[in-house]
């Protein structure tokens, strides 16, 4: 008996499969080419001026981090590295969670109820189109410097176009459901949150996911503009000093905390309870 | 002055359903004008009638189903009223049953069984254990009878199509075993996703239902066969009629045959006699042929129930009148 055999091409055309192993190598391929560029022209430089700040050597970054995580600030006697990560987070939490809420329920209210969608909406259309970071300094005259402005920002920015995108997601829901929900003898309230509040519920997690982005541009915008600490704070202040030694390795910690993030909201979307999201809905 | 070749029954009250004179449109952005998808419908069906409702695609049946459910309202109508009053938004006084989307995709089959269950439960049985268990009992039962025993906790996203209908239409069934309510139930061709087996099965399901509790059924589909063994009688909705008006007010559908059935056997084997197949053929030929445009007129010898009845006008069959007279 001979064995049946069809070539598979591992790379090249439509019916490729790289498989598991190769397929991570291949993905690493061009991270290492570029990686190493870097060291390349860093090391060169060097070569020719060991004073180099421009491009820091990936020792010289280790460094940096090493006393901004270890050692305490003279002045205040902290951490400096966790103060940074605890400011900006908190503004980010307080942020995305007003966000969140604010656009839940209004959105969802102004999906269902006509009514309250003729009264909102041009408004909320509206506010989405301001651009946040246009807005900044008025919301810093407004509310001040402190830690309301940023918050402020951030759930701004995000929660108008949540609301809008939630109310819209609502009204777009098919119609026989809300009827058959009658029905069955719903009063308009049950309709609310036992049929609609709850099918929200996963995309608002998806809604906060596509959101994040733009909420950690806001949080470093504003601690950019005016703040005492948070990692945007820190880069803008490190600039001054051409630190970048200190800013590049901040640069890859902000995208860490974003991607981790990402990825514990995606383990809230995988709870058993949201097993139905996601599923193909003729 | 008005030519009535089949005078209205005589109200009683206690009508199911009581429309005359109905009008209703859409407006289409292609013709760019209103367009009347039914056209002067007059339709009464007394409580507990079982109606099957047929006709070619596109004539209006789903539209009709609306106007009782309260989803729309109807546009011009000399009278009508649904349960006797003018029938308000959809309320759990009128039961549906949709062909898709009827199901709350986040709730398990169980949970959307029991979903009427959970809206209509008074305070006392919202709080009493006892009571949950005998509706999760009676869900269980209702799950066994439209074989989704394995599915109970399966969500329907899950679910075939199926299926999703046999849970939609335990989802309004479970409530008259509950409740007494709806009084009138419309099914949007319900089984239409159903595979031949469970087809019959859940025929002979709803005819129990019905002879059971009385309901008013209108019962929607584009099996003719299904039409006929269901119901009490068959209403064929159907936009290939003529009359002697101008061509646009020939527009829409209109009730071109209204044929009373036997009470209902439940055995499917009726289905094979040659009586059965031959009514069914003559509704086919008669209703569902674009080819040939039945005269208004003429409706009388298929309008045989006895709670049928059209009001036209001299303009609409001027020339069949003269026809008659010589």
């Amino acid at each position: 008996m001979t064995e049946l055999k069809r070539s598979i091409p591992v790379f090249f055309g439509l019916h490729a499969r790289p498989g598991m192993v190769f397929g991570r190598m291949l993905g690493l391929l061009p991270v290492a080419v570029l990686l190493g560029l870097y060291m390349f022209v860093s090391h060169s430089r060097h070569v020719v001026n060991p004073e180099d700040k421009l491009m820091p050597s990936l020792h010289q970054m280790y460094d940096e981090m090493k006393t901004i995580i270890t050692v305490p600030d003279k002045r205040s006697g902290k951490v400096l590295f966790w103060e940074d990560t605890k400011a900006s987070l908190k503004r980010l939490a307080l942020g995305i969670g007003i966000a969140a809420v604010a656009s839940y329920f209004i959105g969802i209210i102004m999906g269902m109820f006509p009514g309250f969608r003729a009264l909102l909406g041009p408004l909320v259309t509206g506010l989405s189109n301001v651009n946040p970071l246009a807005l900044l300094v008025i919301v810093l005259v407004a509310l001040g410097v402190g830690e309301s402005s940023k918050v402020f920002l951030i759930a701004f920015g995000i929660g108008v176009p949540m609301m809008r995108t939630i109310a819209g997601m609502v009204e777009r829901m098919p119609n026989e459901l809300t009827v058959k929900a009658l029905t069955l003898g719903a009063s308009q309230f049950q309709v609310l949150y036992k049929i609609v509040a709850p099918q929200m519920l996963p995309r608002l997690i998806d809604l906060i996911r596509v959101s994040l982005g733009a909420a950690w541009i806001f949080v470093i915008a504003a601690e950019a503009v005016a703040a005492t600490e948070g990692l945007g704070y820190r880069i803008y202040l490190q600039q001054r000093y051409m630190n970048m030694a200190l800013i590049i390795p901040y640069v890859v910690y902000i995208t860490l905390l974003a991607y981790a993030s990402d990825l514990a909201l995606q383990g809230v979307l995988k709870l058993p309870c949201f097993r139905w999201y996601g599923k193909s809905e003729d | 002055m008005e030519f009535i070749p089949r005078p209205k029954p005589p109200i009683t009250g206690n009508e199911s359903i009581h429309l005359e004179n109905a009008y209703h449109g859409y407006f289409d952005a292609t013709l760019g004008r209103a367009r009347t998808v039914l056209n002067d419908i007059d339709l009464v069906v007394s409580r507990g009638e079982f109606v099957s409702l047929v006709g070619p695609s596109g004539c209006g049946k789903s539209t009709l189903l609306k106007l009782f459910t309260g989803q729309e309202i109807v546009q011009r109508a000399k009278h009508f009223e649904v349960l006797g009053h003018l029938p308000s938004f959809p309320d759990r006084t009128r039961g549906v049953v949709f062909q898709n989307y009827g199901l709350a995709p986040h709730l398990t089959v169980l949970r959307n069984i029991l979903l009427g269950l959970e809206f209509q439960a008074s305070l006392l049985q919202r709080f009493s254990p006892k009571w949950w268990l005998q509706a999760r009992d009676m869900a269980r039962k209702y799950l066994d009878d439209m074989r989704l025993t394995d599915a109970s906790d399966k969500y329907p996203p899950e679910l075939s199509g199926g299926m999703r209908q046999r849970v939609a239409i335990a989802q309004t069934l479970i409530t008259i075993d509950l409740f007494g309510m709806p009084d009138l139930i419309c099914m949007d061709e319900s089984y239409g996703a159903l595979d031949a087996s469970t087809r019959e099965d859940l025929q002979i399901f709803i005819l129990k239902l019905w002879e059971k509790y009385k309901k008013t059924i209108v019962f929607v589909t584009h099996n003719l066969e299904e039409a006929v063994f269901l119901g009490t009688r068959v209403v064929v909705l159907s936009q290939f009629w003529t009359s002697d008006q101008p061509a646009d007010q020939q527009e829409g559908s209109r009730i071109i045959m209204d044929i009373p059935l036997e009470p209902h056997a439940m055995s499917t084997e009726v289905k094979q006699t040659p009586e059965f197949k031959a009514l069914t053929k003559y509704i086919l030929e008669r209703g569902f042929n674009p080819k040939q445009r039945l005269h208004v007129a003429s409706f009388n010898a298929d309008l045989r129930h006895p709670n049928s009845f059209s009001s036209l006008t001299r303009e609409q069959c001027a020339a069949a009148q003269v026809d008659g007279k010589t």
